[in-house]
């Protein structure tokens, strides 16, 4: 699995690219980590080149999710397609994550609060 | 007229990779699996090998993990074979997201999301190994 990152204004923008399983989420979840334990507490969450995540994927969502709040801030979802979103949807976590179409506007998300 | 797949991989998670990727070459195959149904094999598939590697060959030696397709022009029947301790599969509660985040019990969503992705699941222990077996149906299913 391949990260990338791309801070906008005091929002943190990280694409994962590739399938996020078992193996893979560890990797997601010490990088996401380590941003929260510098005191980065806003981040987008990009999917939109992820073809596969498993409960592993919904582990680190909540994670990074429930530390970002406490810190004040939020994790966002922006660009889930396919099997993913699907994933999402009927997991129920689309009821207590706030997702959105495109990186784009999940970012402009935090600015309009 | 069936055809076949079968991939043996060692018990461990760098392997779940491989096993989504026997799935993903053997749908291309068959135009009538289409994506939703070819990403539910995968995930029913990744998340019961996550289990067989992380709880039933847990204090063993690591083992291995054969996992058999066999498409037919209707289904598609899934056996995933290993012989580590025993670990028979029960449907979960539909997790309660909206009860709060710190009481979100994360384990139940292996499961939960294996008996929402396939359409029948059966368990037998031998000593031949264990054998989680998934049916997946093809083609339009009311209400499903």
């Amino acid at each position: 699995v391949e990260i990338q990152e791309k801070k906008v204004d005091q929002t943190l923008v990280v694409s994962v690219v590739g399938s996020i399983d078992a193996h893979t989420a560890e990797q997601v979840l010490s990088f996401l980590r380590q941003r929260v334990s510098g005191g980065q507490s806003q981040f987008v969450l990009d999917l939109g080149q992820v073809d596969f995540m498993s409960s592993a994927g919904l582990r680190v969502i909540v994670d990074i999710l429930r530390k970002s709040r406490n810190q004040g801030g939020d994790l966002r979802l922006a660009s889930a397609q396919g099997g993913v979103e699907n994933t999402l949807v009927i997991s129920g976590f689309t009821r207590v994550i706030k997702t959105y179409p495109t990186v784009e506007a999940a970012v402009g998300s935090f600015g309009s609060e | 007229v069936a055809s076949r797949y079968q991939i043996t991989c060692a018990a461990e998670l760098e392997s779940l990779a491989a096993f989504r990727e026997l799935i993903n070459s053997a749908c291309r195959q068959h135009p009538q699996v289409d994506r939703q149904t070819c990403y539910d094999l995968q995930l029913a598939v990744d998340e019961a090998c996550t289990n067989v590697i992380t709880h039933g060959y847990a204090g063993m030696n690591p083992g291995s993990i054969i996992l058999a397709l066999v498409f037919v022009p209707q289904q598609v029947l899934v056996t995933i074979t290993d012989f580590g301790h025993p670990f028979e599969p029960y449907e979960p509660p539909v997790p309660d997201v909206q009860a709060g985040l710190e009481d979100l019990p994360m384990g139940g969503f292996g499961l939960f999301f294996i008996y929402q992705a396939m359409d029948e699941i059966s368990y037998r222990t031998a000593e031949d190994g264990n054998h989680l077996t998934f049916l997946k149906r093809l083609g339009p299913i009311p209400g499903k």
